[in-house]
Protein backbone atom coordinates (compact mmCIF):
# COMPACT_ATOMS: atom_id res chain seq x y z
CA UNK A 1 0.00 0.00 0.00
CA UNK A 2 1.62 3.37 -1.27
CA UNK A 3 -0.32 6.70 -0.15
CA UNK A 4 1.23 9.62 -1.38
CA UNK A 5 -0.09 12.82 0.04
CA UNK A 6 1.82 16.00 -0.77
CA UNK A 7 1.47 19.54 -1.65
CA UNK A 8 1.49 20.97 -4.56
CA UNK A 9 3.27 20.13 -7.34
CA UNK A 10 5.70 22.41 -9.43
CA UNK A 11 5.24 22.98 -12.94
CA UNK A 12 7.56 25.54 -13.32
CA UNK A 13 10.64 27.62 -11.52
CA UNK A 14 11.72 31.20 -12.93
CA UNK A 15 15.44 30.54 -12.17
CA UNK A 16 15.43 34.02 -10.47
CA UNK A 17 16.17 34.35 -6.72
CA UNK A 18 14.65 37.19 -5.02
CA UNK A 19 15.87 37.70 -1.72
CA UNK A 20 13.98 36.50 0.98
CA UNK A 21 10.92 35.31 -0.97
CA UNK A 22 13.46 32.62 -3.31
CA UNK A 23 12.83 31.58 -7.15
CA UNK A 24 9.04 31.86 -8.34
CA UNK A 25 7.64 28.87 -8.92
CA UNK A 26 4.56 28.24 -11.01
CA UNK A 27 2.76 25.62 -8.83
CA UNK A 28 -0.37 23.45 -9.25
CA UNK A 29 -2.14 26.31 -6.74
CA UNK A 30 -1.40 28.88 -9.26
CA UNK A 31 -2.42 27.35 -12.30
CA UNK A 32 -5.54 26.06 -10.72
CA UNK A 33 -6.51 29.28 -9.10
CA UNK A 34 -5.76 31.25 -12.29
CA UNK A 35 -8.45 28.62 -13.95
CA UNK A 36 -11.02 29.17 -10.93
CA UNK A 37 -10.39 33.02 -11.89
CA UNK A 38 -11.42 32.01 -15.52
CA UNK A 39 -14.58 30.14 -14.81
CA UNK A 40 -16.04 32.54 -11.95
CA UNK A 41 -15.38 35.31 -14.56
CA UNK A 42 -16.65 33.13 -17.47
CA UNK A 43 -19.94 32.45 -15.45
CA UNK A 44 -20.18 36.21 -14.90
CA UNK A 45 -19.72 36.78 -18.48
CA UNK A 46 -22.43 34.29 -19.29
CA UNK A 47 -24.79 34.85 -16.42
CA UNK A 48 -24.80 38.92 -17.58
CA UNK A 49 -25.05 38.59 -21.39
CA UNK A 50 -28.42 39.89 -22.81
CA UNK A 51 -29.62 41.59 -19.64
CA UNK A 52 -33.38 42.42 -20.24
CA UNK A 53 -35.14 45.20 -18.15
CA UNK A 54 -38.67 43.22 -18.89
CA UNK A 55 -39.32 39.33 -19.74
CA UNK A 56 -36.06 38.22 -18.05
CA UNK A 57 -34.27 34.81 -18.92
CA UNK A 58 -33.75 31.89 -16.23
CA UNK A 59 -30.19 33.06 -16.23
CA UNK A 60 -30.60 36.75 -16.01
CA UNK A 61 -33.11 35.76 -12.99
CA UNK A 62 -30.21 33.85 -11.12
CA UNK A 63 -27.69 36.45 -11.71
CA UNK A 64 -30.34 38.68 -10.20
CA UNK A 65 -30.99 36.41 -6.79
CA UNK A 66 -27.01 35.99 -6.61
CA UNK A 67 -26.51 39.74 -6.35
CA UNK A 68 -29.07 39.98 -4.25
CA UNK A 69 -27.75 37.70 -1.84
CA UNK A 70 -24.64 39.07 -1.86
CA UNK A 71 -25.84 42.21 -0.99
CA UNK A 72 -28.46 40.67 1.70
CA UNK A 73 -25.44 38.82 2.91
CA UNK A 74 -23.36 42.02 3.48
CA UNK A 75 -25.63 44.95 4.53
CA UNK A 76 -27.16 42.44 7.03
CA UNK A 77 -24.02 41.37 8.87
CA UNK A 78 -22.29 44.68 8.60
CA UNK A 79 -24.83 47.47 8.21
CA UNK A 80 -25.72 50.11 4.52
CA UNK A 81 -22.53 51.79 5.47
CA UNK A 82 -20.08 48.53 4.40
CA UNK A 83 -21.63 48.34 0.78
CA UNK A 84 -18.34 48.89 -0.99
CA UNK A 85 -17.27 45.52 0.61
CA UNK A 86 -19.80 43.64 -1.44
CA UNK A 87 -17.83 42.59 -4.33
CA UNK A 88 -15.25 41.65 -1.80
CA UNK A 89 -17.06 39.28 0.12
CA UNK A 90 -18.67 37.84 -2.91
CA UNK A 91 -15.23 37.26 -4.71
CA UNK A 92 -13.61 35.68 -1.64
CA UNK A 93 -16.48 33.77 -1.46
CA UNK A 94 -16.85 32.63 -4.88
CA UNK A 95 -12.96 32.06 -5.26
CA UNK A 96 -13.35 29.85 -2.16
CA UNK A 97 -16.14 27.65 -3.31
CA UNK A 98 -15.28 26.95 -6.88
CA UNK A 99 -11.45 26.80 -5.10
CA UNK A 100 -13.47 24.37 -2.83
CA UNK A 101 -15.24 22.41 -5.48
CA UNK A 102 -13.00 22.10 -8.26
CA UNK A 103 -11.37 18.43 -6.35
CA UNK A 104 -14.44 16.92 -7.78
CA UNK A 105 -12.67 16.95 -11.37
CA UNK A 106 -9.79 15.68 -9.92
CA UNK A 107 -7.88 18.51 -9.64
CA UNK A 108 -5.39 20.02 -6.79
CA UNK A 109 -8.19 22.55 -4.81
CA UNK A 110 -5.81 25.87 -4.12
CA UNK A 111 -7.26 26.35 -0.66
CA UNK A 112 -5.46 22.72 -0.29
CA UNK A 113 -2.10 24.89 0.16
CA UNK A 114 -1.97 26.90 3.59
CA UNK A 115 -0.69 29.97 1.11
CA UNK A 116 -3.69 30.91 -0.78
CA UNK A 117 -5.51 30.84 2.91
CA UNK A 118 -2.97 32.78 4.68
CA UNK A 119 -2.77 35.35 1.88
CA UNK A 120 -6.73 35.80 2.32
CA UNK A 121 -6.52 35.69 5.77
CA UNK A 122 -3.81 38.66 5.58
CA UNK A 123 -6.01 40.49 3.53
CA UNK A 124 -9.01 40.03 6.14
CA UNK A 125 -6.47 41.26 9.21
CA UNK A 126 -5.63 44.62 7.30
CA UNK A 127 -9.16 45.39 6.91
CA UNK A 128 -10.01 44.90 10.17
CA UNK A 129 -6.94 46.64 11.46
CA UNK A 130 -7.87 49.55 9.29
CA UNK A 131 -11.31 49.83 10.23
CA UNK A 132 -10.19 49.78 14.08
CA UNK A 133 -7.84 52.29 13.65
CA UNK A 134 -10.80 54.11 11.52
CA UNK A 135 -13.29 53.69 14.60
CA UNK A 136 -10.63 54.52 17.25
CA UNK A 137 -7.48 55.99 15.81
CA UNK A 138 -4.12 54.86 16.02
CA UNK A 139 -4.08 56.18 20.03
CA UNK A 140 -7.38 54.27 20.44
CA UNK A 141 -6.39 51.05 18.70
CA UNK A 142 -3.08 50.62 20.60
CA UNK A 143 -4.39 51.36 23.95
CA UNK A 144 -6.93 49.00 23.21
CA UNK A 145 -4.81 46.18 23.61
CA UNK A 146 -3.81 47.58 27.61
CA UNK A 147 -7.87 47.00 27.81
CA UNK A 148 -8.92 46.11 30.64
CA UNK A 149 -5.19 46.03 32.31
CA UNK A 150 -2.07 46.16 31.02
CA UNK A 151 -0.96 43.46 32.25
CA UNK A 152 -2.83 41.39 29.68
CA UNK A 153 -1.21 43.11 26.79
CA UNK A 154 0.36 40.19 25.50
CA UNK A 155 -2.78 38.14 25.24
CA UNK A 156 -4.52 40.72 23.63
CA UNK A 157 -2.15 40.82 20.67
CA UNK A 158 -1.97 36.67 20.71
CA UNK A 159 -5.31 37.01 20.63
CA UNK A 160 -5.06 39.60 17.65
CA UNK A 161 -2.92 37.59 15.64
CA UNK A 162 -4.69 34.24 16.28
CA UNK A 163 -7.62 35.97 14.02
CA UNK A 164 -6.11 35.55 11.19
CA UNK A 165 -4.06 32.15 11.79
CA UNK A 166 -7.30 30.62 12.76
CA UNK A 167 -9.48 31.48 9.68
CA UNK A 168 -6.79 31.03 7.39
CA UNK A 169 -5.60 27.13 9.37
CA UNK A 170 -9.71 26.65 9.70
CA UNK A 171 -10.69 26.69 6.23
CA UNK A 172 -7.18 24.61 5.12
CA UNK A 173 -7.76 22.29 7.61
CA UNK A 174 -11.11 21.21 6.55
CA UNK A 175 -10.15 21.23 2.67
CA UNK A 176 -6.58 18.94 3.50
CA UNK A 177 -8.19 17.04 5.38
CA UNK A 178 -10.64 15.89 2.43
CA UNK A 179 -7.62 15.61 0.40
CA UNK A 180 -6.04 13.33 3.02
CA UNK A 181 -9.12 11.03 4.08
CA UNK A 182 -10.17 10.50 0.04
CA UNK A 183 -6.63 9.54 -0.55
CA UNK A 184 -6.41 7.02 2.16
CA UNK A 185 -9.92 5.95 1.06
CA UNK A 186 -8.79 5.45 -2.35
CA UNK A 187 -5.88 3.28 -1.19
CA UNK A 188 -8.03 1.70 1.26
CA UNK A 189 -10.57 0.36 -1.05
CA UNK A 190 -8.09 -0.63 -3.52
CA UNK A 191 -6.38 -2.77 -0.96
CA UNK A 192 -9.53 -4.61 -0.26
CA UNK A 193 -10.69 -5.06 -3.37
CA UNK A 194 -7.61 -6.61 -4.66
CA UNK A 195 -7.72 -8.81 -1.21
CA UNK A 196 -11.40 -9.74 -1.98
CA UNK A 197 -10.82 -10.49 -5.70
CA UNK A 198 -8.04 -12.14 -4.93
CA UNK A 199 -9.60 -14.94 -3.24
CA UNK A 200 -10.81 -16.05 -6.72
CA UNK A 201 -8.22 -18.78 -7.92
CA UNK A 202 -5.93 -18.98 -10.81
CA UNK A 203 -5.21 -16.33 -13.38
CA UNK A 204 -8.56 -14.38 -13.62
CA UNK A 205 -8.22 -13.73 -9.84
CA UNK A 206 -4.60 -12.29 -10.08
CA UNK A 207 -5.83 -10.22 -13.19
CA UNK A 208 -9.18 -8.85 -11.27
CA UNK A 209 -7.03 -8.09 -8.03
CA UNK A 210 -4.99 -5.49 -10.22
CA UNK A 211 -8.28 -3.67 -10.69
CA UNK A 212 -9.57 -1.57 -7.60
CA UNK A 213 -12.93 -2.32 -8.31
CA UNK A 214 -14.77 -1.03 -4.65
CA UNK A 215 -13.09 2.40 -6.18
CA UNK A 216 -15.87 2.99 -7.77
CA UNK A 217 -18.68 4.47 -6.03
CA UNK A 218 -18.24 4.20 -2.66
CA UNK A 219 -15.74 7.61 -2.11
CA UNK A 220 -18.52 9.12 -4.57
CA UNK A 221 -20.44 9.10 -1.18
CA UNK A 222 -18.27 10.40 0.98
CA UNK A 223 -17.14 12.86 -1.51
CA UNK A 224 -21.01 14.32 -0.78
CA UNK A 225 -19.70 15.35 3.07
CA UNK A 226 -15.78 16.39 1.94
CA UNK A 227 -16.29 17.84 -0.85
CA UNK A 228 -19.43 19.39 -1.17
CA UNK A 229 -20.52 20.06 2.34
CA UNK A 230 -17.24 20.81 3.43
CA UNK A 231 -16.57 22.92 0.57
CA UNK A 232 -19.65 25.11 0.80
CA UNK A 233 -20.07 25.40 4.77
CA UNK A 234 -15.98 26.94 4.62
CA UNK A 235 -16.68 29.19 1.73
CA UNK A 236 -20.14 30.39 3.62
CA UNK A 237 -17.87 30.26 7.22
CA UNK A 238 -14.50 32.02 5.77
CA UNK A 239 -17.13 34.90 4.48
CA UNK A 240 -19.01 34.86 7.78
CA UNK A 241 -16.43 35.36 10.24
CA UNK A 242 -15.19 38.10 7.48
CA UNK A 243 -17.94 40.31 7.63
CA UNK A 244 -17.85 39.89 11.56
CA UNK A 245 -14.75 40.43 12.18
CA UNK A 246 -14.97 43.84 10.01
CA UNK A 247 -18.39 45.00 11.50
CA UNK A 248 -17.49 44.33 15.19
CA UNK A 249 -13.89 46.57 14.51
CA UNK A 250 -15.55 49.71 12.98
CA UNK A 251 -17.96 49.47 15.96
CA UNK A 252 -14.43 49.77 18.28
CA UNK B 1 9.02 17.17 -10.69
CA UNK B 2 9.16 19.24 -7.50
CA UNK B 3 6.53 19.01 -5.15
CA UNK B 4 6.05 21.93 -2.39
CA UNK B 5 5.48 21.32 1.46
CA UNK B 6 1.99 20.08 2.30
CA UNK B 7 1.59 22.42 5.12
CA UNK B 8 4.03 25.65 4.48
CA UNK B 9 4.05 28.86 2.81
CA UNK B 10 5.10 29.58 -0.34
CA UNK B 11 5.76 33.55 -0.65
CA UNK B 12 5.20 33.63 -4.32
CA UNK B 13 1.78 32.05 -4.39
CA UNK B 14 0.92 34.22 -1.12
CA UNK B 15 1.81 37.19 -3.21
CA UNK B 16 0.05 35.63 -6.54
CA UNK B 17 -2.92 34.69 -3.93
CA UNK B 18 -3.18 38.32 -2.68
CA UNK B 19 -3.17 39.67 -6.53
CA UNK B 20 -5.73 36.84 -7.81
CA UNK B 21 -7.70 37.97 -5.29
CA UNK B 22 -7.91 41.58 -6.25
CA UNK B 23 -8.41 40.85 -9.75
CA UNK B 24 -11.58 38.92 -9.18
CA UNK B 25 -12.69 41.68 -7.12
CA UNK B 26 -12.45 43.87 -10.21
CA UNK B 27 -13.88 40.80 -12.55
CA UNK B 28 -16.92 40.01 -10.34
CA UNK B 29 -17.51 43.99 -10.07
CA UNK B 30 -16.72 44.60 -13.66
CA UNK B 31 -18.54 41.56 -15.24
CA UNK B 32 -21.77 41.00 -12.69
CA UNK B 33 -22.49 43.57 -10.22
CA UNK B 34 -22.08 46.73 -12.61
CA UNK B 35 -24.76 44.86 -15.08
CA UNK B 36 -26.93 43.78 -12.63
CA UNK B 37 -26.60 46.54 -10.81
CA UNK B 38 -27.35 48.86 -13.57
CA UNK B 39 -30.17 46.71 -15.12
CA UNK B 40 -31.68 46.91 -11.79
CA UNK B 41 -31.24 50.33 -11.26
CA UNK B 42 -33.07 50.83 -14.92
CA UNK B 43 -35.81 48.40 -13.85
CA UNK B 44 -36.91 50.64 -10.96
CA UNK B 45 -36.60 53.91 -12.47
CA UNK B 46 -38.78 52.24 -15.05
CA UNK B 47 -41.13 51.01 -12.76
CA UNK B 48 -41.06 54.36 -10.73
CA UNK B 49 -41.87 56.40 -14.11
CA UNK B 50 -44.48 54.54 -14.61
CA UNK B 51 -45.96 55.34 -10.97
CA UNK B 52 -45.78 58.79 -11.64
CA UNK B 53 -47.87 58.23 -15.10
CA UNK B 54 -50.20 56.41 -13.52
CA UNK B 55 -50.72 59.32 -10.59
CA UNK B 56 -50.56 62.05 -13.18
CA UNK B 57 -53.07 60.50 -15.34
CA UNK B 58 -55.50 59.33 -12.31
CA UNK B 59 -55.23 63.35 -11.27
CA UNK B 60 -56.21 64.15 -14.64
CA UNK B 61 -58.85 62.12 -14.07
CA UNK B 62 -60.09 63.81 -10.85
CA UNK B 63 -59.53 67.27 -12.80
CA UNK B 64 -61.65 66.24 -15.47
CA UNK B 65 -64.18 64.65 -13.23
CA UNK B 66 -64.66 67.55 -10.98
CA UNK B 67 -64.64 69.98 -14.36
CA UNK B 68 -67.38 67.74 -15.51
CA UNK B 69 -69.64 67.52 -12.33
CA UNK B 70 -69.66 71.78 -12.57
CA UNK B 71 -70.46 71.97 -15.58
CA UNK B 72 -73.60 69.72 -14.78
CA UNK B 73 -73.86 71.75 -11.90
CA UNK B 74 -73.85 74.91 -13.71
CA UNK B 75 -76.18 73.37 -16.73
CA UNK B 76 -78.92 72.20 -13.82
CA UNK B 77 -78.51 75.53 -12.33
CA UNK B 78 -79.10 77.09 -15.59
CA UNK B 79 -81.81 75.04 -16.55
CA UNK B 80 -83.94 75.35 -13.83
CA UNK B 81 -83.46 79.02 -13.96
CA UNK B 82 -84.81 78.99 -17.44
CA UNK B 83 -87.80 77.13 -15.82
CA UNK B 84 -88.47 79.44 -13.14
CA UNK B 85 -87.96 82.43 -15.77
CA UNK B 86 -90.25 80.75 -18.17
CA UNK B 87 -92.78 80.31 -15.71
CA UNK B 88 -93.17 83.55 -14.15
CA UNK B 89 -93.00 85.23 -17.65
CA UNK B 90 -96.13 82.69 -18.60
CA UNK B 91 -97.88 83.81 -15.03
CA UNK B 92 -97.32 87.86 -16.11
CA UNK B 93 -98.58 87.30 -19.47
CA UNK B 94 -101.35 85.11 -18.37
CA UNK B 95 -102.50 87.59 -15.68
CA UNK B 96 -101.87 90.98 -18.42
CA UNK B 97 -104.26 89.00 -20.80
CA UNK B 98 -106.81 88.27 -18.37
CA UNK B 99 -106.96 91.93 -16.81
CA UNK B 100 -106.45 93.26 -20.35
CA UNK B 101 -109.65 91.04 -20.78
CA UNK B 102 -111.81 92.09 -18.08
CA UNK B 103 -111.14 95.73 -18.97
CA UNK B 104 -112.24 95.29 -22.28
CA UNK B 105 -115.18 93.24 -21.10
CA UNK B 106 -115.95 95.79 -18.23
CA UNK B 107 -115.52 98.69 -21.31
CA UNK B 108 -117.95 96.77 -23.53
CA UNK B 109 -120.54 96.47 -20.65
CA UNK B 110 -120.50 100.25 -19.69
CA UNK B 111 -120.77 101.58 -23.27
CA UNK B 112 -123.76 99.14 -23.89
CA UNK B 113 -125.03 100.62 -20.46
CA UNK B 114 -124.67 104.11 -21.71
CA UNK B 115 -126.14 103.29 -24.78
CA UNK B 116 -129.16 101.49 -23.12
CA UNK B 117 -129.80 104.41 -20.93
CA UNK B 118 -129.01 106.94 -23.79
CA UNK B 119 -132.08 104.84 -25.85
CA UNK B 120 -134.50 104.90 -23.23
CA UNK B 121 -133.85 108.47 -22.68
CA UNK B 122 -134.41 109.31 -25.98
CA UNK B 123 -137.31 107.03 -26.31
CA UNK B 124 -138.57 108.60 -23.24
CA UNK B 125 -138.49 112.15 -24.71
CA UNK B 126 -140.00 110.89 -27.93
CA UNK B 127 -142.91 109.00 -25.86
CA UNK B 128 -143.58 112.14 -23.47
CA UNK B 129 -143.47 114.63 -26.22
CA UNK B 130 -145.68 112.57 -28.41
CA UNK B 131 -147.94 112.05 -25.26
CA UNK B 132 -147.66 115.50 -24.11
CA UNK B 133 -148.76 116.62 -27.54
CA UNK B 134 -151.68 114.06 -27.53
CA UNK B 135 -152.80 115.42 -23.91
CA UNK B 136 -153.02 118.91 -24.96
CA UNK B 137 -154.62 118.04 -27.84
CA UNK B 138 -157.18 115.83 -26.29
CA UNK B 139 -157.56 118.15 -23.00
CA UNK B 140 -157.84 121.10 -25.22
CA UNK B 141 -161.06 119.22 -27.17
CA UNK B 142 -162.05 118.65 -23.61
CA UNK B 143 -162.23 121.66 -21.86
CA UNK B 144 -161.46 124.21 -24.78
CA UNK B 145 -160.21 127.46 -22.51
CA UNK B 146 -160.60 126.61 -19.49
CA UNK B 147 -156.57 126.25 -19.01
CA UNK B 148 -153.78 128.00 -20.24
CA UNK B 149 -151.69 126.50 -22.85
CA UNK B 150 -149.00 127.09 -20.52
CA UNK B 151 -150.41 125.15 -17.68
CA UNK B 152 -151.18 122.30 -19.52
CA UNK B 153 -147.82 121.80 -20.46
CA UNK B 154 -146.64 122.12 -17.12
CA UNK B 155 -149.52 119.72 -15.66
CA UNK B 156 -148.64 116.99 -18.34
CA UNK B 157 -144.99 117.32 -17.90
CA UNK B 158 -145.36 116.52 -14.23
CA UNK B 159 -147.53 113.88 -15.33
CA UNK B 160 -145.34 112.22 -17.65
CA UNK B 161 -142.23 112.38 -15.47
CA UNK B 162 -144.51 110.89 -12.45
CA UNK B 163 -144.92 108.14 -15.17
CA UNK B 164 -140.80 108.01 -16.53
CA UNK B 165 -140.04 107.40 -12.61
CA UNK B 166 -142.77 104.38 -11.98
CA UNK B 167 -141.57 102.80 -15.56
Amino acid sequence: MNVDISGAKVFFTIPIDFPVLGKIQISETIVVSWLVMLIITGLCIWLTHDLKVENISKRQAVAEMLVEMANKFVIGNMGEKFRYFIPFVAALFATSLVSNLISLVGLRSPTADLSTEAAWAVIVFILITREKIKAGGVGGYLKGFTQPIPLLTPFNILSELATPISMACRHFGNILSGIVINGLIYAALAVASSAILGLIPGLVGDVLAQIPILDVGIPAILSVYFDWFTGVMQAFIFCMLTTMYIANAAEG
Amino acid sequence: MDVQELVGIVPWTFIATICNLFIQIYLIKRFLFKPINAMLEKRKSLADAQIREAEQAKNEAQAMKSEYEQNMLEAKNKASEIVASAQKTAAVQSEQMLAEASAQAAAMKAKAESDIAQEKRKAVNEIKNEIGGMAVEIAGKVIEREISEEDHTKLIDEFISNVGEAS
